[in-house]
């Protein structure tokens, strides 16, 4: 088989990649700017990304409810759930905002006072205030959707987006995708002034729970780290891969969403673990996990395991409160499965469980414009490396990326990407994987990419010989991908094309995690440096890809 | 095959095809142009169910693969015989 071209460059002022909760963001306001924009989606918007079927949680600051002391809920954002993994400029404009974009969402008919008034819940220590505004996400991605069209964004769905063009400036000026609409796939040129990098989280890098089935984890399967692997290739400045996160919930029925449960966590005889509640509210859930990340797999090894999520000390309200919540958070499947099974979590409690290390806000290194370090590239969301706020950060960035951009495209010339070289090397890939009749399968690739994360730079212990070890076997295996991968249509060439990105996250993760000379957090623990070295506790860590080589640095924390 | 699809109920819309995040569930046509919703890359569901939820005619049902087993475990000691 061989792709077909599309005759026509697709042109646009602004080209947004990756329709999720900040690739919709940025279409509805680079729309109200009056500019041309696109967004290239590989599923369609209506139901795609972590966000597909809800959530319930939207971090943020409202005047009216918290107060005037704004000082007081950013020093509970960073004591609870969003870690430090935080330049403090942009956590702060990102909370400074949070209230404009509640506003905004409320006014797309997504349900941000389902009870008719400011509701904050869960995340939060007892005694504490609580700036989780609990609303109902089970329509989100529709209402985005309806709500960007009609502003006039296009939408362009079932569209892979593979490699973004530069010119000899390192500007961006367009971008290569695939139709996977038909069986035969069909390559698309994008010709664009700025380009919205919105792909969310690289899931699949890392294996999961349940390597045997590499789609059972908690974030989208869908999101592989191809924003973060297409702007490691174009030059762009990438921050704090080495450092990946971690979230829990049911061990081996991974669903994202913790919070959302209403119970203690507990260990077999029904003891609480966390010295935080032992009579859950909806108010207060137990934020045990949310600090101690660890807990489940420290109690499995000390034996003391395992965990439970125990839900029988919840109130008849709360427990109807709960699985409410659940149908908003898109967490259907949950109470689905329960009630298939017949499971009363009156009188059962279900054991939780770490679920796949990935890279929520890992990547993108931005400023306070959104934007990153080529010009006319920005990014929001968790494909973005040095801000987290989940879907605070998705749509507030997504929004000020937009806002941003819609203003830089009006100083750029048009600049012609027909005759632009990688288009041909692009293309001779994609034939190549297609035309082979006999090869390796996609999942052989990533099953292999999988263990060499989880071996040689994998999370409980790391050292040099391992990680240098490590990188020498990600780029044999981008080797042998490249010589030996096949497809035979559209949906396994882009599964192919999703490894080939990971490849490039992955090599980047490991050179990263290598040169950190030191032990960090749960996620980077050093045999060789067991120490944690103060001297880097206000740095991040950079990446970028120059024709030198990779170039790793440690910046202070605000850019 | 997580998503079950009811064949009888389902009119062949598309629209699960469509919208599923992962690309799973295909519709493809037969020689006679008939169109036929195929549950095509079952082990790539990721359960977000949003198919079941927008089917128009709620065709489909998720089926829970004993390798995503929820552990469960009564909570008191007595009750559960141990
Ligand atoms: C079940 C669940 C519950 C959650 N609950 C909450 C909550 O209550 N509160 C909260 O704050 N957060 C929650 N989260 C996290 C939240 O959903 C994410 O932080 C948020 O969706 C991130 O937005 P994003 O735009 O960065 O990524 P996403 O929303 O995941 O969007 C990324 C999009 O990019 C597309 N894409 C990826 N690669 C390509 C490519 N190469 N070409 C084209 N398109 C591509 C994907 O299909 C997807 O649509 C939850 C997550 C899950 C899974
Ligand atoms: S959405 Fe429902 S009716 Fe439409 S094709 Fe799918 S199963 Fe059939
Ligand atoms: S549950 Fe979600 S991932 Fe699975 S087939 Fe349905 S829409 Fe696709």
């Amino acid at each position: 088989m061989k792709a077909t071209v599309r005759k026509d460059i697709v042109k646009t002022d602004v080209l947004i990649i990756g329709g999720g909760i900040a690739g919709m963001q940025a279409a509805i306001t680079a729309a109200e700017h009056g500019v041309d924009v696109i967004v290239a989606e590989k599923a369609d918007t209506r139901r795609s990304g972590c966000g597909a079927t809800g959530n319930d949680h939207f971090m943020c600051y409202i005047p009216e409810y918290h107060g005037e002391d704004f000082n007081e809920i950013i020093r509970e954002v960073t004591e609870t759930l969003v870690g430090p993994l935080q330049d403090m400029d942009l956590l702060r404009l990102m909370m400074k905002r949070s209230h404009e974009l509640v506003l905004k969402w409320e006014s797309y008919g997504i349900p941000m006072r389902p009870t008719g008034q400011w509701s904050f819940m869960g995340h939060a220590m007892p005694g504490r205030r609580r700036y989780h505004l609990k609303y109902d996400g089970k329509d989100q991605k529709p209402l985005l959707t309806k709500a960007a069209l009609a502003r006039g964004a296009k939408i362009m769905n079932k569209t892979v987006m593979r490699q973004l063009l530069t010119d000899d400036a390192g500007r961006v000026v367009g971008a290569i995708g695939i139709n996977i609409t038909n069986d035969v796939p069909e390559i698309v040129v994008f010709q664009t002034k700025a380009v919205i990098i919105a792909t969310g989280n690289a899931l699949r890098l890392y294996p999961g729970q349940n390597p045997a089935y590499s789609f059972n984890v908690a974030n989208c399967p869908a999101d592989t780290g191809s924003g973060q692997a297409m702007a490691l290739r174009a030059g762009a400045r990438l921050v704090n891969l080495d450092q990946p996160y971690v979230h829990s919930g049911p061990k081996y029925f991974a669903r994202a969403g913790k919070a959302t449960w209403i119970g203690v966590l507990t260990d077999f005889h029904g003891e609480p673990v966390g010295p935080f509640v032992t009579k859950p509210t909806k108010e207060l859930g137990d934020v045990t996990a949310d600090i101690w990340q660890n807990v489940f797999e420290e109690k499995m090894e000390d034996g003391s395991g395992p965990v439970y999520m125990n839900c029988s000390e919840t109130s008849e309200d709360d427990m109807q409160y709960m699985m409410n919540a659940f149908l908003s958070e898109g967490d259907s499947s949950i109470v689905d499965y329960l009630d298939q099974y017949d499971i009363n979590l009156r009188k059962e409690m279900v054991e939780f469980g770490t679920f796949e290390y990935n890279f929520t806000a890992r990547g993108l290194d931005i400023g306070l414009d959104g934007g990153t370090t080529l010009p006319g590239l920005y990014a929001a969301g968790n494909a973005t490396g040095n801000v987290r706020g989940d879907i605070t950060s998705a749509a507030v960035f997504g929004h000020i990326c937009a806002e941003n951009a819609s203003e830089y495209v009006k100083t750029q010339p048009d600049y012609d990407v027909t005759n632009h070289a990688e288009i041909a090397k692009e293309i001779e890939l994609i034939d190549t994987i297609l035309g082979r009749e006999n090869g390796a399968t996609w999942r052989e690739a990533n099953s292999m990419l999988q263990q060499i994360m989880r071996e040689y730079v994998g999370m409980k212990l790391r050292s040099e010989s391992l990680m240098k070890a490590g990188i020498k076997y990600i780029r044999d295996l981008r080797k042998y991908s490249l010589n030996q991968l096949k497809a035979d249509n559209a949906h396994e060439l882009m599964r192919t094309l999703e490894v080939l990105d990971l490849i490039d996250v992955g090599e980047a993760v490991a050179l990263m995690s290598e040169n950190r000379k030191e032990s960090r957090g749960r996620c980077h623990r050093r045999s060789d440096y067991t120490f944690t070295n103060p001297l880097l506790n206000n740095k991040f860590q950079t990446i970028a890809k120059t024709k030198d080589g990779f170039q790793l640095e440690f910046r202070d924390k605000a850019r | 095959m997580p998503p079950v699809i009811n064949q009888e109920l389902c009119v062949k819309c598309g629209l699960c095809a469509q919208i599923c995040p992962l690309d799973v569930i295909k519709v493809e046509q037969n020689v006679e142009n008939e169109k036929n919703i195929v549950v095509k890359y079952p082990d790539e569901c990721w359960h977000c169910r949003a198919c079941a939820i927008d089917c128009p005619k709620q065709a489909i049902k998720l089926r829970y693969p004993l390798s995503h087993m929820m552990l469960h475990i009564e909570v008191n000691e007595q009750e559960r015989g141990i």
